[in-house]
């Protein structure tokens, strides 16, 4: 799925109208310009983090959860500037992590990996469903 | 992008302790606002101007507050013509436009990039391969400050970066070495220097240099390693040299050597393949032209960790100077990863030390969050925990450590900690980079008053340029200037010279208990910083001390010769300004 067709398809799950998403979700603040520069390539999983934590941050105005609890993924800090926004998306349940087997059993977050249609709907239909100190990851201590 | 440049001998591993590259003028730590952790991608022209009204209003330029800089997120996600440009939502008037309001109120204007190909947020317009034209085009805009940051970069397996890129950065595993008819074991028949590398069943590995990106390694010390071979040869000649090898691309085993006969590099290239890291083969014979008869020593090694990321920077460096004579702080930010405290005086003004201080930046209408402590680098006290012990590396005309921006104004800390970490930047001569959304501050407010502490503030800038010594440590260490401490059980004392004869003294809790800090005696201080005090012969010979405490700033006159700090609440510290009265 590119990051146009996942934008369109939050639109659709929204009830937003995606005509001029790009200039909305910019002034709002919640879309980078590279996502309409690089809107044909594959969504991968660090920008599906990044908008949609944006996403809840912006328009569904819902407050950060502290990140230790993320602290399981093996890859959190392989990515400065997009650290919080795994974090937010894993803990709330929105992402889920993947569980590699390399040197004994360890969680992964795949930051430039991309998913398939239905799990990229899946993780649209879960984020829709936040609200404001909605759930948090299971296992997860997040302070 | 063939692999990295060729190295110049004054960028070389041997010459990182001798004289810098650039004429630097001596410069004390920097000052200001940066926009990253107070509004990480989401920093806008606006936001900026904002801030910049609120340094006038607040009067923070006065207290040397004076360069604005846009960190990542304000360019355009790719090229035009082969140039930057501004993110048009952002920053619809561009930059100079910028540089010019920012310069019209007195202030001085900073900008950032990437010494790979992409700047970490992904903006596909990283500073490598256009370095000429980029460095033009800062210098158009008029540009007072520099932040280039380590993400994407081809040479090193760095954030973001191919995990494979580790094949430049470390040698290949050794095994032996094939010379003028006798076979050397790596293991039996060499010296392994620094502590590095490692022996493994019958060879040696992570030749090379230790990532410092996590909090893991001490800075103090050798953080290299060589391999190292005595030979004696009977006369100057050329001899063949055989290596037996196996190669890597990964953290601890490339495929990058570097071979140097005593102080000559005589071999600096990839050699081919193995099919394994643990499948091992000779190399083609390596002529080797030898000067000396007698012992000479084959040191096999890879440095090109250090030597490509300074490179790198230098390019940089070079083509800002060769665009324009304008007076630039270059801030290096590779995170410690490649250990810049061994080179970065030879190209920068400060390098960061660790990862970020915190992950969790703010945005418009968001604090952000940071910590006290953690087991990573993102709190105030990892930053801390590897800076103290960092003070022989920073000086006044070398350049600083750089525990990154400030976190005051934060979610998750409170104003103790906030004032701790502002004190342990200040005695630490970090630069003191502003990461809060300043429309929160008024005058006389909590944050102000931390971030506007002029005793404070006058350490940091003191003239004579000396970072603090930790000169005692309640946690048990022989050396605690040198040793890495990470448990925060504990307090610390700090020593720092001033200009005018006097020497701070701070006091800090890193515990989250309350805990009774220890004095120290006037001996015990000029034992361990006498030699760096501007008159240690008055300081020692004083009858009485003029003592301010300067978070009250209360004076006191004292006949002892002893100094303490009394109870400290979790996290606190208190730091005093001592001033021998003749």
């Amino acid at each position: 799925m590119t990051t146009d067709e996942f934008l369109k398809l939050i639109c659709q799950k929204a009830g937003m109208e995606s005509e001029g998403i790009y200039v909305k979700g910019r002034k709002e603040g919640w879309l980078e310009a590279e996502d309409e520069a690089f809107k044909d390539q594959p969504a991968a999983r660090k920008n599906v983090a990044r908008i949609c934590h944006m996403y809840l941050l912006k328009v569904m105005k819902v407050n950060d959860l502290g990140i230790s609890g993320a602290k399981d993924l093996k890859d959190l800090y392989d990515c400065r500037v997009c650290a919080n926004h795994i974090a937010q998306v894993y803990m709330r349940g929105i992402m889920d992590a993947k569980n590699i087997k390399r040197d004994g059993e360890f969680l992964w977050f795949d930051l430039n990996g991309e998913d398939s249609d239905e799990v990229n709907s899946a993780i649209i239909d879960r984020l829709l469903l936040i609200h404001g100190g909605d759930h948090v990851h299971q296992d997860m201590n997040g302070s | 992008m063939n692999g990295p440049a060729p190295i110049d001998n004054s960028l070389r591993f041997d010459s990182f302790d001798k004289d810098d590259i650039f004429a630097k003028k001596p410069r004390l730590p920097a000052m200001g606002w940066n926009s990253w952790n107070a509004f990480g991608s989401g920093n806008t022209e606006e936001l900026t101007k904002a801030m910049v009204l609120k340094i006038k209003e607040l009067e923070l330029d006065k207290l040397g507050y004076e360069y604005v800089v846009l960190d990542d997120g304000c360019y355009h996600p790719e090229r035009i013509d082969g140039h930057l440009k501004a993110d048009e939502v952002k920053f619809p008037s561009g930059f100079k436009a910028m540089a010019d309001f920012v310069h019209g109120h007195d202030l001085k204007f900073g900008m950032y990039n990437d010494i790979g190909d992409r700047l970490c947020s992904g903006a596909k317009v990283g500073i490598y391969g256009y370095e000429k034209t980029d460095c033009e085009d800062y210098i158009k805009w008029d540009i007072d400050f520099i932040k280039v940051d380590n993400c994407y970069y081809m040479w090193d397996n760095a954030t973001f970066a191919d995990p494979e890129n580790a094949k430049y950065s470390f040698a290949p595993n050794i095994r032996s070495i094939y010379f003028a008819g006798n076979t050397y074991q790596a293991v039996s028949d060499a010296e392994i220097t620094g502590t590095c590398a490692k022996v493994k069943d019958d060879y040696v590995t992570f030749i090379g240099t230790f990532d410092g990106t996590a909090p893991d390694h001490s800075p103090v010390g050798s953080r290299s390693s060589e391999l190292v071979f005595e030979v004696e040869i009977d006369e100057p000649n050329i001899y063949e040299l055989v290596v037996n090898y196996a190669t890597g691309k990964e953290e601890g085993v490339g495929s990058w050597l570097q071979i140097a006969v005593n102080d000559d590099v005589v071999f600096d290239e990839m050699v081919p393949q193995t099919e394994s890291p643990e499948t091992f083969k000779d190399s083609a014979p390596i002529k080797i032209k030898f000067n000396e008869p007698g012992f000479n020593k084959i040191r096999i090694m890879n440095h090109r960790r250090q030597e490509n990321t300074l490179h790198s920077y230098t390019e940089i460096r070079s083509e800002l100077e060769k665009a324009g004579d304008r007076d630039i702080v270059f801030s290096i930010c590779e995170w410690g990863k490649t250990q810049p405290q061994n080179w970065g005086h030879k190209v920068g003004d400060s390098w960061r030390i660790l990862n970020d201080i915190t992950f969790q930046v703010g945005a418009d209408g968001n604090h952000g969050t940071a910590a006290w402590e953690c087991d990573y680098t993102t709190s105030i006290t990892s930053q801390y925990n590897k800076a103290v012990i960092m003070d022989e590396f920073a000086g006044l005309g070398r350049g600083w450590n750089d525990p990154d921006m400030l976190v005051i104004g934060m979610d998750g800390i409170d104003n103790i900690m906030c004032r701790s970490h502002m004190a342990m930047w200040c005695m630490l001569n970090s630069p003191l980079m502003l990461g809060v959304d300043l429309r929160r501050v008024t005058k006389g407010d909590e944050i102000y008053d931390i971030i506007a502490n002029k005793d404070l503030i006058a350490l940091d800038q003191d003239a004579l340029g000396i970072q603090a010594k930790r000169i005692f440590t309640t946690y048990k260490c022989d050396e605690p200037d040198k040793e890495y401490i990470r448990d925060n059980n504990r307090i610390d004392i700090l020593a720092k010279p001033l200009s005018d004869g006097s020497i701070a003294l701070g006091f800090f809790n890193l515990s989250q208990e309350q805990k009774e800090a220890p004095s120290i005696s006037c001996e015990e201080i000029l034992n361990k910083i006498g030699n760096k005090t501007a008159n240690k012969k008055l300081f020692a010979n004083a009858k009485e001390y003029k003592i301010k405490d300067l978070y009250t700033g209360e004076e006191i006159i004292t006949g002892s010769h002893d100094f303490a700090a009394g109870v400290l609440k979790a996290c606190d510290s208190k730091v005093i300004r001592i001033s021998p009265l003749s």
